[in-house]
């Protein structure tokens, strides 16, 4: 088990640049999503590490040995794919001990380390199923089984969960965090979701045109994103000049929905607004409001379900926010 | 600078490398050598058009650039109007059997054309069964012979090149374009002619040049039935082998124009298709149409009536060796005479058939599938080199080819003509683009993170190939190895050109027995193999009926 370093590493296709100048540090036993947009380069550099994809410039380590230019068949991983990528030509136990059978591991311990396994991601006894039989989130954890028995240095996950419906989604991520910390094994995950990414990670790096946009806890980046692209990407903000809130600093700020509250149930010391309802959008216990100031910034709200407390489009509200959530962005 | 192959694709580098080197030597070289004999003048020491001025001042050899073009033409046009309403019906309309027309109709590509051809003779030609039997109730028809035989044998041999994607494009036609064509106000006479043909028009263009460049390159047919009308292939064979002088100058110049020819028609094919590619998904099949009872009578019948009259040659065929001949002439006896004549004296040119089919499609899969799955995989010029290369032999005729293989290796660094080996070769060629394309199909449809997962787990590319491509692409190997055994078994034009001695095919018994009249011989030997032929393609039909019911 090993941590990942990477330094400088790029990779251009054609004219764009795919991944540009990254330098990372992923630590031993780490939970660590690389999260963005489709087309940021998250891929791009998660295939640089699995040896899909090679480096323009640049290197890449596991602990302190350098893999790059190592072909991907000795790198050591255990990938799991998006669309699961289970050999339909095996039932799941020779899915399972594919990858041992490739390193001579000898039968009788093959045998027990695929059952053992099988147990792990919950499906015991299912070993002489063949993949036709089974469903997609079944198929996922026998990719997961896969990746897991050959015990590799770093596991790889390029959006695993973007197959399956929400809810087995929900339940999945958790079972895949939990897994991880009980291995100890240093994960690298990469998807689009950002609520997928906060729940799983121990760190995130925010990827925007190939470059690292914010590296850092799911919390601090959403509570204190860098830049508009953090704080938009990051779940629902309210990004506009500082002037709008009648302050004079010249930059702009970045305001969560669940920082505004109406006027009469925040604490006295908020900043207060007055604005007029735009939109309204009830969606079972939140519910979410659009409210036009004077100077017609349109700020968006949410207050959960409140059924004594109904407003109508075009009502005038008192609002107010947190000052301590209000976040400068240079 | 060092120029580095990243090691993902020192796989696909090392298939490319090998596939084009086994091209370069059995395919470039020897058809260099067929333009270089028609470009030198008769001391091999300038370049010269004198034999290009000779030939084309002919009428004789202008005569059967018309006549090979104009034949080809005509079979061309019949083939469509006849396919693209049978492709309807059998897509459109309530026509009974459907499955069944579809299964018997693909067989015409896999049998022997030049068999059908030789059966016309016998029902239709001079003395033939029925042409005597038409005579006795006082009915007359003009000869068989030339332009009209050679015609009707290729309508009834080729139709399924244009039925077949005639009929999965239909099938592809989403209804909703048709619905939404009606409800536009558009009459359904006017949807079909505005909306479905102009959607199915591609491919019914490319199953037509399909059938124009089988018609050029073959060899066979026209040989059976051509007579005094001079044709491109069969000329450039009688110039090659020369009954008086060999000539390798003169058939040089008539292969060059051959393969221009029909590289030309497929360069304009694939222009065309380019400018016109209208995918449609079709959620279902769409439905069928609801018609009166005349329309789907006469429908059914037409179905039924194109597929049976296509066998019907082969079956008469088969009927006609078991009877007895006396020279060329015919008796209406029950005999095991032609099959003893053709065995008894030797049954090599039987195992040699069987042999060198054999290993022609082992060859051919060994070279077909890897380079099927480098020209799908790998993303460069040199895979789109390799495309090219391995595409080419389908513009090539058998008997270009072959003179070209005996012009390269009858001397120098590798001798093979007079030996099995040239054969195999010349064969492996041929089918190669055949292999490559189908591969390359089966490969689209495997999951690239498949391999990627193989490789991640530790398989090393190459191990990857071997354990999980091959697996998953073994039903279409089958199939493969299949198709080029039977069309290797009855491959006709190279092999006359090439075989020696000893060394004769079950195609050259009969091509030689239809040259010396021995009839007999000549049917027991079609029938051989029509046998070859039907037998693989059975036994497979039977595998993968089990293997979709297991």
């Amino acid at each position: 088990m090993a941590g990942i370093v990477i330094s400088g590493a790029s990779r251009s296709f054609g004219s764009v640049r795919a991944v540009d100048h990254v330098d990372l540090d992923v630590g031993e036993g780490e939970f660590f999503t690389l999260l963005g947009p489709s087309g940021c380069g998250k891929t791009t550099l998660l295939r640089m590490i699995a040896g899909f994809c090679e480096l323009d410039a640049g290197e890449i380590r596991f602990g302190d040995r350098r893999i790059d230019q190592l072909p991907a068949h000795l790198r050591d991983i255990g990938m799991v794919f998006q669309n699961y990528a289970v050999f339909p030509n095996l039932t799941v136990a020779g899915n399972v001990a594919y990858g041992l059978r490739a390193r001579q591991v000898p039968a009788a311990e093959t045998a027990k380390r695929v059952e053992d396994a099988l147990r792990l991601v919950q499906l015991g006894g299912l070993g002489e199923r063949w993949p036709h039989q089974l469903s997609g989130g079944q198929l996922q954890r026998v990719a997961i089984a896969r990746a897991l028995v050959i015990r590799p240095q770093v596991l790889l996950f390029d959006e695993p969960l973007s197959n399956l419906d929400a809810r087995l989604r929900v339940s999945m991520r958790g079972e895949i965090r939990e897994l991880q910390k009980s291995l100890g094994i240093t994960a690298l995950y990469v998807t689009h979701d950002q609520e997928e990414a906060m729940s799983v990670s121990d760190r995130i790096a925010l990827m925007n045109a190939g470059k690292l946009e914010q590296v850092g806890k799911p919390a601090d980046i959403y509570r204190q994103p860098t830049s508009r692209f953090a704080a938009e990407f990051m779940g629902t903000a309210n990004v506009f000049p500082a002037q709008a809130l009648g302050l004079a600093a010249p930059v702009w700020v970045s305001l969560r929905p669940e920082a505004l509250r109406f006027a009469e149930e925040a604490p006295a010391g908020w900043p207060r607004l007055t604005g007029t309802v735009s939109r309204i959008e009830m969606l079972g216990p939140l519910t979410r409001l659009d409210v036009v100031l004077a100077n017609g910034t349109v700020l968006k709200m949410a207050s959960l379900d409140q059924p004594h407390h109904v407003l109508a489009v075009t009502a005038v509200v008192s609002l107010a926010y947190d000052p301590a959530r209000l976040v400068m962005l240079p | 600078m060092r120029v580095a192959i990243p090691q993902q694709q020192h796989l696909p580098a090392a298939i490319a490398a090998l596939g084009l080197l086994f091209l370069a030597v059995f395919l470039l070289y020897p058809l260099l050598q067929v333009f270089g004999a028609s470009l030198l003048n008769a001391d091999g020491t300038s370049l010269t058009l004198a034999n290009y001025v000779k030939i084309l001042g002919r009428p004789f050899y202008r005569g059967a650039i018309v006549n090979t073009l104009s034949i080809g033409a005509a079979a061309t046009l019949i083939t469509t109007l006849l396919a693209v309403p049978m492709a309807f019906a059998l897509v459109r309309l309530p026509v009974p059997g459907k499955a069944a027309i579809l299964a018997v109709a693909a067989l015409p590509l896999v049998l022997p054309s030049f068999v059908s051809a030789y059966a016309i003779v016998l029902l239709l030609g001079n003395g033939g069964i029925v042409t005597r039997w038409l005579h006795g109730i006082g009915l007359g028809f003009g000869s068989i012979y030339g332009a009209r035989g050679i015609v009707l044998v290729y309508v009834l041999t080729l139709y399924p090149y244009v039925l077949l994607p005639t009929v999965a494009a239909f099938k592809a036609v989403d209804v909703s374009m048709e619905e939404a064509a009606q409800g536009l106000g558009s009459s359904p006479g006017r949807t079909v002619a505005t909306v479905i043909l102009p959607i199915v028009l591609p491919a019914i263009l490319a199953g037509a040049l399909l059938v124009f460049i089988e018609t050029l390159e073959n060899f066979g047919v026209p040989f059976v039935l051509a007579e005094d009308l001079p044709i491109f292939a069969v000329e450039a064979f009688k110039l090659f082998i020369g009954e008086t002088a060999p000539n390798p100058a003169s058939a040089g110049v008539l292969g060059v124009l051959l393969i221009l020819t029909t590289a030309l028609v497929l360069l304009v094919q694939r222009w065309f298709l380019n400018r016109r590619r209208f995918a449609t998904n079709a959620r279902q099949t769409p439905p069928i149409l609801r018609i009166g009872r005349g329309l789907q009578i006469a429908a059914t019948l037409y179905c039924w009536l194109i597929v049976l009259l296509a066998l019907v040659p082969f079956f008469s065929i088969v009927v006609l060796s078991f009877l007895e001949f006396r020279g060329p002439v015919l008796h209406g006896n029950f005999s095991l005479a032609n099959f003893e004549a053709l065995f008894d004296k030797n049954m090599r040119p039987f195992a040699n058939t069987l042999i060198f089919a054999s290993l022609a499609a082992l060859c051919v899969t060994v070279i077909g599938v890897p380079v099927g799955y480098v020209v799908t995989r790998w993303r460069s010029g040199v895979a789109t080199l390799l495309d090219v290369v391995a595409t080419l032999p389908f513009a090539v005729a058998g008997t270009v080819l072959a003179i070209g293989f005996v012009v390269s290796f009858n001397s120098g660094l590798l001798v093979l003509t007079g030996g099995p080996l040239i054969l195999v070769l010349a064969y492996t060629v041929r089918k190669v683009p055949f292999a490559v394309r189908s591969a390359s199909a089966i490969v689209h449809q495997i999951d690239v993170s498949l391999e990627e997962a193989s490789v991640s787990l530790g398989r090393s590319p190459l191990q990857t190939f071997l354990r999980i491509v091959v697996p998953l692409m073994l039903g279409g190997i089958v199939s493969g190895v299949v198709l080029s055994w039977v069309t290797v078994a009855s491959e006709l034009s190279a092999t006359v050109v090439l075989y020696s001695g000893q060394w004769r095919t079950l195609t050259v018994v009969m091509f030689q027995a239809l040259e010396g009249g021995g009839a007999g011989i000549a049917t027991a030997a079609a029938s051989a193999l029509i046998v070859v032929t039907l037998l693989p393609i059975a036994l497979l039909f039977r595998l993968v009926r089990r293997y979709e019911l297991g």
